[in-house]
């Protein structure tokens, strides 16, 4: 399995919104969201797990994984 | 940017000779001794045939973002910062989200990323952009050669912290820094040390020590499970805090499982709530929650007449209604840097 390249972005939006955290107070939440772009197939991951994202993102494939720091 | 696969190290602030070819790196509280060849515990710092040299002068991350992600919110409210970062960080916390960078040297995980950063460049672009200069999600006190080099080109410089710095680098930066936000990780030293891997003592006085230069400090807390999240812990650093200054702002940040953290739960909004009410039982005026308690988490009022003052979104500012440092309902004089240096 090739290595995913980890790749450091500005921004990503939100698809959890903070009303929702009470709801899932272990964090066993991802929301996804699938678009067709002119470049090919782009998955945005929402989730309160990096974690889990990335596990569900990983096994989808091995393209470039954006994500946002903290700071 | 991609850059180099490999550090590219050059002369280095902070080194003095420590006999045998040895030398102590002075910048941080750890004043490492390293023998030729050796990196200090930041990994990006290291003695090249007697003379200290440093990886930080590097640009790996440049984003472009609003002020209030740092989180500054007594920092030119609205402002957005062009935030530079390179690998490396004088802590190992176990919960850090941004360990593909900041832990280099330490993880696999974290290669090394970057290229020699361009101050003139970078302040250009910032300038293009109304923008102030920032770095942060690594540490910035390990790269005080960049940073001066940065408040040379002109721009105010901002930085979001660990505190880990020596009192004497901190004379030597104070000067090129307008503001900085330290995080308070824990209450006492085993906490402190067990997660991070270093004293929490001079984290405060680096707190005392900003403040003393005329740099604008805002302090963070994130809520890690087990260190600081829980009732004492947070009600210790809150007094310590308000002890300095009640009104220096505090942020809570929610814990968010991940990196050797990932078995503990994410902060739930209530204990984000309890968090805030001790802060304020302690006599802080300003403490901030950025998203699990909704806009009134964010919104500034003024500690003389209670009126909002800044209204804020989530990594954002939606009203300043601050003049010349005042609430304009009963001219109360609010704390932070405002307006221009």
């Amino acid at each position: 399995m090739t290595a995913i390249q980890h790749v450091f972005t500005e921004s990503l939006p939100d698809l959890i919104d903070a009303s929702e955290y009470s709801r899932y107070p272990e964090g066993a939440l991802v929301r996804l969201r699938i678009s067709v772009t002119d470049a090919g197939v782009e998955i945005l991951g929402d989730g309160l797990r990096p974690e889990l994202i990335e596990r569900v993102l990983a096994a989808i494939g091995d393209g470039p994984m954006e994500q946002m720091l903290c700071g | 940017v991609t850059g180099d696969t490999e550090p590219r190290w050059r002369a280095a602030m902070f080194g003095e000779p420590a006999g045998a070819g040895r030398v102590r790196c002075t910048l941080c509280p750890f004043r490492c001794v390293l023998g030729d060849g050796q990196v200090g515990v930041c990994r990006v710092r290291r003695n090249e045939a007697g003379a200290l040299r440093t990886a930080t002068y590097t640009a790996a991350v440049t984003h472009l973002t609003a002020i209030e992600r740092k989180p500054f919110y007594h920092v030119r409210p609205g402002a957005r910062v062009l935030t530079v970062a390179g690998p490396g960080c004088s802590f190992r916390c176990d919960y850090c989200i941004n360990s593909r960078l900041s832990q280099y040297g330490r993880d696999d995980d974290a290669p090394w990323l970057g290229e020699p950063a361009r101050p003139a460049e970078l302040a250009a672009r910032a300038a293009a952009a109304g923008a102030l200069l920032g770095m942060s999600y690594s540490e910035p006190s390990l790269a005080p050669e960049l940073t001066l080099d940065l408040a040379a080109q002109g721009l105010p410089v901002v930085w979001k912290s660990n505190g880990f710095v020596a009192p004497a680098a901190i004379k030597v930066l104070a000067p090129a820094l307008l503001a900085v936000n330290i995080d308070v990780k824990a209450a006492d030293e085993a906490a402190h040390r067990h997660l991070t891997g270093a004293s929490l003592a001079p984290v405060w006085r680096a707190i005392e020590e900003f403040r003393a230069a005329g740099v604008w400090v805002e302090i963070s807390t994130p809520l890690i499970p087990g260190t600081c999240a829980e009732p004492e812990a947070l009600r210790a650093i809150a007094r310590r805090i308000s002890s300095i200054d009640a009104n220096i702002p505090w942020h809570l940040l929610r814990f968010t499982p991940d990196y050797r953290m990932r078995n503990a739960d994410p902060t739930s909004p209530a204990a984000l709530g309890q968090a805030r009410d001790f802060g304020h039982e302690a006599g802080l005026r300003f403490v901030y929650v950025e998203r699990a308690l909704g806009a009134e988490g964010r919104n500034t009022s003024c500690p003389g007449c209670d009126a909002q003052i800044v209204n804020r979104g989530i990594w954002r500012m939606v009203q300043n209604v601050i003049r010349d440092g005042r609430c304009p309902e009963c001219g109360y004089a609010i704390p932070g840097r405002w307006g221009e240096r």
